[in-house]
């Protein structure tokens, strides 16, 4: 095959691969450059030119010419000279352009952007554009202001200001880009975030596992430059509301009615199954039959043998007060009753509470009244023991006056006879009648005992009672019925059916979401760290085989929003280009390259005559077709500066390697020759060259072959 | 002037020439006949080596052909005319450029060619069809303008693939004309392969009858067709009584 370009041809080969890839080149690259500056074009004409506009303001549609006025309000009053445009509404979002005259574009204003914007109506947000810039993302809230001050120090940087999560560095000059962003790179490089995050329900000491994390890691680093950062500030609105959920979720599982099941033998109960019961209705569940109003569904929820625990999905026991116990039986799909699986028992969680909460505003409703009442028979009691106190001393006096009296008759001699005998009588008659009236019905020892009775110990007893009660009276029972009452009026007005579908509706939320758990975030400064070597050392040492150990930067030098854009065109300049290079690769072997490979098949089959299928497969016309197409493809490829994802200039030169084995094996399909006129030529004495030029190449398709033969072709 | 010794070429399982030997003198007009498939083409089309043979030997002038350089087969090319049977033109050029353009790619000068291009075209009957592109011309007028091609360089030996094998019988008779004149005019040295009994009674000096690759019968046409030895002889004999 070779042989064939001896003779001179492979001059012609070469001028045309050369201008194959020059013109491929120009085509290529000159196509993707005149979409990539009509878009350019346009991209200046909707977000204006170079550091004209600093800030984009996104209104709501219908606020529009509010927001506008607005903003020619503010420009007018605050800041003179600013420029305003409106640009494309794109989902009934209106995007409106300020620029700060240059004399306002200083880190005041942009520090105080929220509140110079915020009386703009319709306003959902806004984007800061100022150019030149860089923008640092994600700056992590323990170094912001380290950074910021560090990042206005550079060279070059007329300021940084905070803008949300992110920082924004004002350069002097677009010049200075390039080394600020380095500098500024290199600044973020040296602190690194490790994080430790813990599985949902490992309940950790975050200030201790920092602490001892720390101190690993000054064993290890030997860096003293390691703390606690650990923030709730730095993107915890998720985990939050995930942990709010968790929370929400067992509240409600423990808010409702307390469902056991006990299934019967060979019933294997399974999660998520239902169960259906008659409830507080009055239908009983029979196989085959359809559920009934009144009737409850249970949903297992978890199974432990031949016990399970469940849910009410359905129906409500609201008003029962004792535990059910009732038949269970399956739910089918369909609504139909199934086999019986056993006994169930709900037990109403909230009727229990409402009725202590009741009983207990009822306690303390008695309780006050006891107290009034306690006071009343203390003060009585009190009474009473003063006037028993007064009647002893009356009778110990009087019982001294009857012992005299006795006395006195007794020494009167028996004169007297009968008369002192009947006084005699009476006296002691009397002082009996005394003791009595006194005791209740007391002999001689009694009234002695009576005379020994404590009475100042009684009567401070009762003082201390008084006092006691005196305490209980000055407690507020009312602000403490009044709160009950507010806490039982608070409690979740919900019956079990509805109970039920709101523990449904976390747990299908819950299922796509990763549920976080606690979390500790360090600063490190000036030292590399590999997380996988660290982790299972932390692990170790915080004996919890599921700490999870993270390295995060504390924020990334991104392009401003026209840098973003620009290098977005440039990627699809590059994609075009080289789509554009396959394009015209393949249009060159089919009108130019086919009719070379054609004529050599031809050449080859007829030099020979037919061959075997093994010489057919290893034909060399094939591999040289390969070649052809992997070198014009790689070389227009490369030289247009163009880049398709995913694909390197390995993958570009095995395409067009495919590409030219491809256009060999129907090279006589694209370009068919007549094999008379060659075989004319080379019984004429022709060279190989010059049945190219003046035979094959006059007739082929119109290409480069044939524009560039035309200053070599004699006729 | 041409020795050909043991000629062998396949195509494929298929014996095209099986031990073909031929030696034709200097001024000879020889006419290779035989069925369609015995080798006639392949064997005359190995001489310039349009088709290369698989083994044997070939002299032109003492010559080998087949161990030729590119270089020297093209210089023996130039120096063997080749009549084809589909005229083989070149269809985007015009009558006189068929015929001159191989001498100016030789580094003939464009005048000199031209000049003998019409020459040619003249002995052929052409001239007046010079400007003419071949596909304004019938198959007879095609295949003269293939004979002046092959003529214009003065070559030393013309080879004629069955020239009329193509053509409509009307158009037969002018072709077959040219080349009888041509015999009787020129001193060259002739191979013709062809079908035409009457013709090659008229012009061979000496008949060539071939069958499977390989020559049966060899001799001049009185005898071959009047007291052939070989079956394919014996049938020509009764083609011509009929």
């Amino acid at each position: 095959m070779l042989h064939f370009f001896y003779d001179g041809f492979y001059r012609d080969f070469i001028v045309l691969m050369l201008v194959t890839i020059f013109v491929g080149v120009a085509f290529s690259s000159g196509l993707a450059w005149a979409v990539d500056s009509h878009f350019g074009e346009t991209i200046n004409q909707m977000i204006g030119d170079h550091g004209e506009y600093d800030v984009i303001l996104h209104v709501r549609e219908e606020a529009k010419e509010a927001a506008l006025r607005e903003l020619e309000r503010i420009s007018e009053q605050q800041f003179p000279g600013a420029k305003l445009n409106e640009t494309l509404t794109i989902a009934g979002q209106s995007n409106l352009f300020f620029g700060f005259p240059d004399q306002f574009k200083t880190q005041e204003t942009f520090a105080g952007l929220p509140s110079i914007f915020n009386g703009v109506p319709g306003l959902n947000g806004y984007t800061v554009i100022t150019e030149p810039s860089i923008l640092i993302r994600g700056v992590h809230p323990s170094v912001r202001v380290e950074l910021q001050e560090r990042f206005a120090a550079v060279a070059g940087v007329k300021f940084a200001f905070r803008d949300g999560l992110n920082m924004l560095v004002l350069l002097d000059s677009i010049d200075d880009a390039r080394s600020v962003s380095a500098e500024i790179k290199q600044s973020l490089e040296e602190y690194q975030i490790l994080e430790l995050r813990f599985p949902m329900g490992f309940e950790v000491d975050t200030q201790q596992i920092a602490h001892d994390v720390i101190d690993l890691l000054s064993d290890k680093l030997g860096s003293k430059k390691i703390e606690n950062v650990s923030s709730a500030e730095y993107g915890e609105d998720l985990d939050a509301f995930l942990k709010t959920l968790v929370e929400m979720r067992s509240f409600l599982l423990s808010y409702a009615s307390k469902v056991r099941i006990e299934a019967i033998p060979d019933v294997h109960l399974v999660v998520g199954e239902q169960i259906v019961l008659r409830g507080m209705g009055d239908v009983d569940p029979y196989v085959a039959d359809e559920y009934a109003d009144g009737q409850v569904i249970v949903e297992v929820t978890s199974v432990q043998g031949a016990e399970a625990e469940g849910m009410i999905i359905k129906g409500s026991i609201f008003d029962a007060t004792d535990i059910l116990r009732q038949d269970g039986f399956r739910m089918r799909s369909g609504g139909e009753i199934g086999h019986h699986i056993g006994q169930v028992e709900l037990e109403n969680e909230r009727y229990r509470l409402a009725y202590t909460i009741n009983e207990s505003l009822r306690l303390l409703e008695e309780l006050e009244e006891l107290a009034v009442e306690a006071s009343l028979a203390v003060a009585n009691a009190d009474a009473i023991m003063n006037t028993f106190q007064e009647a002893l001393m009356q009778l110990e006096v009087l019982q001294i006056q009857m012992r005299q009296l006795s006395e006195g008759i007794s020494q009167g001699g028996g004169q007297f006879g009968s008369e002192q005998l009947l006084v005699s009588l009476l006296v002691n008659g009397l002082m009996k009648n005394l003791a009595q009236g006194a005791t209740g019905g007391v002999s001689d020892d009694s009234l002695d005992s009576l005379e020994n009775l404590d009475v100042e110990s009684m009567r401070l007893s009762l003082s201390n009672i008084t006092e006691q009660i005196t305490r209980v009276q000055e407690i507020d029972v009312k602000a403490i019925i009044a709160q009950i009452e507010y806490v039982r009026d608070s409690l979740p007005q919900l019956d079990d059916e509805e109970i039920g579908k709101s523990i449904r509706l976390i747990n299908t939320y819950l299922g796509g979401q990763v549920i976080p758990g606690e979390r500790v975030q360090l600063l490190v400064q000036n030292r590399i760290i590999d997380e996988k070597e660290l982790e299972p050392q932390i692990r170790e040492a915080l004996n919890n085989p599921y700490a999870n150990v993270y390295l995060t930067s504390v924020g990334m030098v991104n392009p401003d929003v026209r840098s973003e854009l620009f290098r977005v065109l440039q990627e699809i300049r590059a994609t075009i280009a080289g789509m554009l290079a396959m394009v015209f690769v393949m249009a060159v072997l089919i009108l130019d390259h086919a009719t070379i490979f054609s004529t050599l098949k031809w050449v080859r089959t007829n030099k020979k005559g037919p061959r075997g299928r093994l010489r057919k497969l290893c034909n060399p016309i094939i591999g040289f077709g390969g070649f052809t197409g992997m070198v014009a493809l790689v070389s227009i490829y490369l030289f247009s500066r163009a880049e398709i994802p995913y694909m390197n200039p390995a993958i570009i030169g095995i395409i067009g390697c495919m590409m030219g084995c491809t256009i060999v094996v129907f090279a006589e399909k694209f370009s068919p020759i007549h094999s008379n006129e060659i075989m004319a030529g080379q019984a004429l004495g022709l060279s190989d060259v010059q049945i190219m030029r003046e035979i094959v190449i006059p007739v082929s398709r119109p290409g480069l072959l044939n524009m560039l033969n035309r200053w070599k072709q004699r006729f | 002037m041409l020795e050909i010794r043991n000629l062998t070429k396949h195509y494929g399982k298929q014996i095209a020439l099986n031990g073909f030997a031929l030696s034709v003198k200097r001024g000879e007009t020889v006419v290779i006949m035989g069925p369609s498939g015995c080798g006639k083409s392949t064997a005359i089309r190995c001489i310039n080596r349009l088709t290369e043979p698989d083994s044997g030997d070939i002299t032109l002038d003492q010559r080998p052909v087949l161990t030729l350089s590119s270089k020297e087969l093209r210089e023996l090319r130039r120096n063997v005319g080749f009549v084809f049977q589909q005229f083989n033109l070149i269809t985007r050029l015009s009558v006189l450029d068929n015929v001159m353009f191989h001498l100016v790619l030789a580094g003939t000068p464009k005048k000199i060619a031209e000049q003998r291009a019409w020459a040619a075209l003249d002995k052929v009957g052409m001239g007046y069809h010079g400007h003419k592109l071949p596909v304004n011309l019938s198959g007879g007028e095609q295949q003269r303008v293939g004979i002046a091609r092959a003529l214009v360089s003065n070559p030393q030996l013309m080879l004629w693939d069955e020239p009329t094998a193509s053509l409509d019988p009307i158009l037969v008779g002018e072709v077959l004309e040219v080349m009888e004149e041509l015999v009787r005019t020129t001193q060259t040295t002739m191979l013709i392969v062809t079908h035409e009994v009457s013709f090659a009674r008229k012009v061979a000096d000496r008949i060539v009858l071939m069958d499977a690759g390989r020559i049966v019968e060899e001799g001049p046409p009185q005898l071959v067709f009047e007291n052939p030895r070989s079956e394919i002889g014996k049938k020509y004999k009764r083609l011509i009584a009929s």
